[in-house]
This record gives C-alpha cells, structure tokens and sequence, in this order.
C-alpha cells in the first residue's frame, strides 16, 4: 500500500509501507459486532439515566427501547459464547494477554501522557501486542460485560424471585459497569477514531493489518519477542545514558 | 408536614368485614372473581386474596396473634401503599409515572409506566404489585392505591374510608389523624386493656400517609419495626448517577482538550 504525503521527497513524494497482518478475521468481526451492539445498548440504557432522555422511557415506548435492549443484549452476550466455541483456545490466549500486568505498564502509563497528549516520542517500554492502554481497557469491557450479563439476568427474570436487596443490588452494578464501560468507551473512541496519531487503528480494525514500524515502535514484545525486545530496550537506554 | 393528608387506621375497629376492598375494586374498576380468569382458592384462611396484587390495591391481612395478656386473638391490618413522605419509588421511578402528588399523595399514571418495576423492588413495604403481561419482553405495568386521586382531590374520602361500616377508617390532614390515633391509643391503653397500643406511621419515613392505631405491637402485624428509606437508592440516585455523569463529562471534555492540544503538536508529516 502507497500512502501519498506531501512534502516527502524520496520516492517520487510517496512512502512505502510494509503491513503485517495483527487481527483474524473472527476477532475484528467481533469486535464489530460488540461496538454496534454496545453502543445502542448505551443509548437505550442511558435513557433512565440522563435528565434529558428520561422522557423516552414514559409508557410503551419506554417497553420497546427495553425490548430493544434486551435483543442488542442477547446479540453482544452471545457473540463471546460462539466465539468461545470456534477458537477457544486463540479466547484463552486472549484473556492470557490481556490479564497480564507488569511493572513496565506503570512506564508506558508515565510515557503515554507527553505522547498521545504533545506528539512527544518518548520512550517506552517493549509492550506485547497489547501494550497497556489497550489491556486496561479490554480488563474493563470483560469485567464489564460479565456484570452486565449477571445483574442484567437477575433484573430480566429475577424479579420476584429473587430477594428485593438483591435485584437492588443489581441495578447498582449495572449503573456503575455502564459509567465505568461508557468512560472507557469515550476514551477509546477518541484514541482510535479522532486522535491524529492513530490513524491505523481504523486500517487495522478493518483489514487486519498495522504497519511495520509501528509494531516495531509500538508492540516490540509481539515484534521481535520478549527476549530480544528486552535486550534492545536495554541497549537503547544505555544509548542514551539513563 | 403541613399539607399533607393521611388515612387514620383503627385497626381495634375493624372487624375484617372487607367492605373496603370491595369498595376499592369498584371505585378502581379493579377486576374482583372472573371465572376462568381470576378464581381464588381457600389457602386454609379467611384471608382472601392471599396478598395485594395488580387488580387489588387494599386488603385486610388477617394475623393469628397468641396475646401473652389477653389470649388469642385476630389481628386486622389494612395493607396498602403507605404515601410516605419520603417515597423511594417516586425517586427510582424513571418514567416519573410515580410522583408526589396533592395531599402528599403518591399519584399513579398508568400511561407512564413502561414496567420497569424497580418501585415494587426499592419500596420498603413490597407494596407495588406488577401485571406482568410477557416476562419475555419485559411487557408490565406497576399498580398500587393512589387514595383514590379522582375523589380526594375532589374534595371526597376515599372510597374505602366512605364504605367502612365499621367507622374504623378516616381521611384528613395528616396532624389531625396523628392526634386521633393518639387519643384512640390512650384510650386502648388505659379503659378497653391494650396496654401494647401504640400508633404505627407518625415518624416512619417522614410520617406516613396511613396512621394506625394498633392494638399489638408492628411486628405482630408484620409491618416492619423500623422501615427505612433503602440505603441502595440513596447511592443509586444520589451518588453513582450524579458522579456517574460528571466523571463522564470530564472524560468527553478531558478527551475534546486533549485532542485540541495534540493537533498542535503532532506533525503529520512525520507519522508513519
């Protein structure tokens, strides 16, 4: 792929860059599926919550968006189950990835603010193919999505079965994994979607693929392997005198 | 509360004849025996039916009390929405079909009322009772007393307290019901040998807009001792809402700010 950008010199004013495939079909297939099945969850599950849709829940409409939510709901819960079943093990790396913290995180945490928020490329620690940002977030939308799908259970075919406390219970838990999602979910939107620096995100959700240098930059663990993105981060740090 | 009307209670009064809840279905146009539709069924009591539900807002519980002093002895209880002062229904309620209406009334509308049925779950008495039409789609609409809006406010008691024989029932403002509860209770107490009396809804939830004079102690009626305004809605509708919305404005705007500064910065020319 030719990406054309003024002003470049060499090359005829074109650039050369080399993709790598980073995403399999199933896995952006269902991170579609849960963005356009969330995202009208939201809207209609924020109606109870902002002063100014309240009025779309009065009366029948207000039965329908909560039919709605209960269909989006079965859609976003049952997409992870069948995804389970076809690659269950490629679901168990998944979550392996994602669980996994370590003290470098805390490095890339200090190293992404001058980053996303100047454009400054400091240096950070080698990050696998997740780097922390992405781990927090996913970390969030599984815990997330696992309260939604219990509390939202017991508020469908709970009530009168279930103590009132609990079915209370309930409702506070969905209301805190609906703040606590939608907050990670702006975040996302706007790293992924609006922020110049990555404008491959949406390349990548798409076809699956990144460019080489930013796996190199960016994902160096997944890159080159643990090991050696270790031993060259080493070596750039004592480079540059740290 | 100065507006605020109550229905007193004299629960030493009633003799369980049920006229209220007759009276309470007719004004209501609530559905009694349908064949085929509604039956009922002897449970072993002359309670009937066994509990509030959506076609019956009013009710008279009937409680088996061994009196330590006096012996056995019914216990008459008419169960019904209390219209606190402090309604957690009215504060969970998202369609505001649950209001706070004159008299301090708890106002129903029926057309508001998407079935959500939070209220029946959040109120301490258990009193809204849901039609569930398809628990499926979650098609339902929530029900209680509403003191009969249409009459009270039309300068009318309620049906109920209108057809009592017993003259066990009375509606008016809310002090002057406390003050005839009291009176009933001393009265209890010191002539006709209730030494338990005691008046039930005068502080519970910012007074309650039915005041009981009861001859036994709450509990035996099984109405809760102490009911509170339930901690859980407080930290739903007070806290995790309003923290909830500002914490998500402060990440729109945090990001909108964030993305004014780094289009300054960023050279796209130099990102591959």
């Amino acid at each position: 792929m030719r990406v054309k950008i003024k002003g470049s010199k060499e090359d005829g004013g074109s650039i050369h860059i080399r993709w790598i495939p980073k995403y399999t079909f199933l896995e952006r297939l269902g991170h579609w599926v849960h963005a356009s099945t969330y995202i009208p969850l939201a809207i209609t599950g924020f109606m109870i919550f902002a002063p100014w849709l309240k009025h779309m829940t009065h009366g029948s409409a207000g039965q329908s968006f909560r039919l709605l939510h209960r269909v989006f709901a079965i859609v976003l819960a049952l997409m992870p189950i069948i995804y389970a079943l076809v690659e269950p093990r490629r679901l168990l790396m998944h979550l392996k990835e994602n669980f996994t913290f370590t003290r470098e995180d805390i490095g890339w945490l200090k190293a992404a603010v001058p980053y996303y928020v100047l454009g400054q490329h400091v240096d950070m620690p080698p990050q696998p193919r997740f780097n922390t940002g992405e781990r927090l977030n996913a970390v969030a939308i599984i815990i997330g999505t696992v309260a939604f799908g219990l509390t939202g259970f017991v508020m469908w075919f709970g009530r009168g079965y279930v103590s009132p406390m609990l079915f209370q219970l309930a409702v506070i838990v969905h209301d805190l994994a609906a703040i606590i999602t939608f907050a990670m979910f702006i975040v996302h939107f706007f790293l992924a979607v609006v922020h110049p620096l990555m404008w491959q995100s949406l390349v990548s959700m798409r076809y699956g693929v990144i460019s080489e240098s930013y796996a190199r930059e960016h994902h160096a663990m997944w890159y080159y392997g643990e090991d050696r993105a270790r031993e060259l981060w080493e070596e750039h740090k004592a480079e540059n005198g740290h | 509360m100065a507006d605020k009307y109550a229905m007193y209670i004299d629960a030493s009064k009633c003799m369980a004849c049920r006229g209220c809840q007759v009276a309470c279905k007719q004004w209501n146009d609530n559905l009694g025996y349908v064949p085929g539709v509604r039956e009922t069924r002897n449970v072993g009591t002359y309670e009937n039916p066994p509990s509030l539900d959506p076609q019956t807002w009013t009710r008279i519980k009937f409680t088996e009390y061994d009196d330590p002093d006096r012996g056995f002895q019914w216990l008459f209880l008419k169960e019904g929405c209390m219209h606190c002062t402090e309604a957690a229904c009215v504060d969970v309620c998202p369609t505001t079909a649950l209001k706070y209406g004159p008299h301090g009334i708890i106002t129903f509308e029926l057309e508001l009322c998407n079935g959500c049925g939070y209220c029946s779950q959040f109120c301490p008495f258990q009193v809204p009772q849901m039609e569930v039409f398809n628990r499926l789609t979650g098609e339902a609409k929530s029900s209680k007393c509403v003191f009969c809006q249409d009459r009270t406010t039309n300068g009318l008691t309620p049906a109920c307290v209108k057809t009592c024989p017993a003259g066990a029932l009375d509606w008016g403002e809310q002090d002057a019901m406390i003050s005839k509860a009291e009176a009933r209770v001393n009265k209890l107490k010191t002539d006709l040998g209730f030494p338990k009396a005691m008046v039930y809804g005068k502080t519970e939830l910012g007074g309650l807009g039915r005041i009981y004079a009861l001859t036994a102690p709450a509990e035996e009626y099984g109405l809760p001792k102490d009911p509170k305004y339930p901690a859980t809605s407080t930290l739903w509708q007070k806290v995790c809402q309003p923290v909830g919305g500002i914490a998500l404005t402060a990440v729109t705007l945090g990001a909108f700010f964030v993305y004014l500064v780094s289009r300054r910065h960023v050279d796209m020319e130099e990102v591959e």
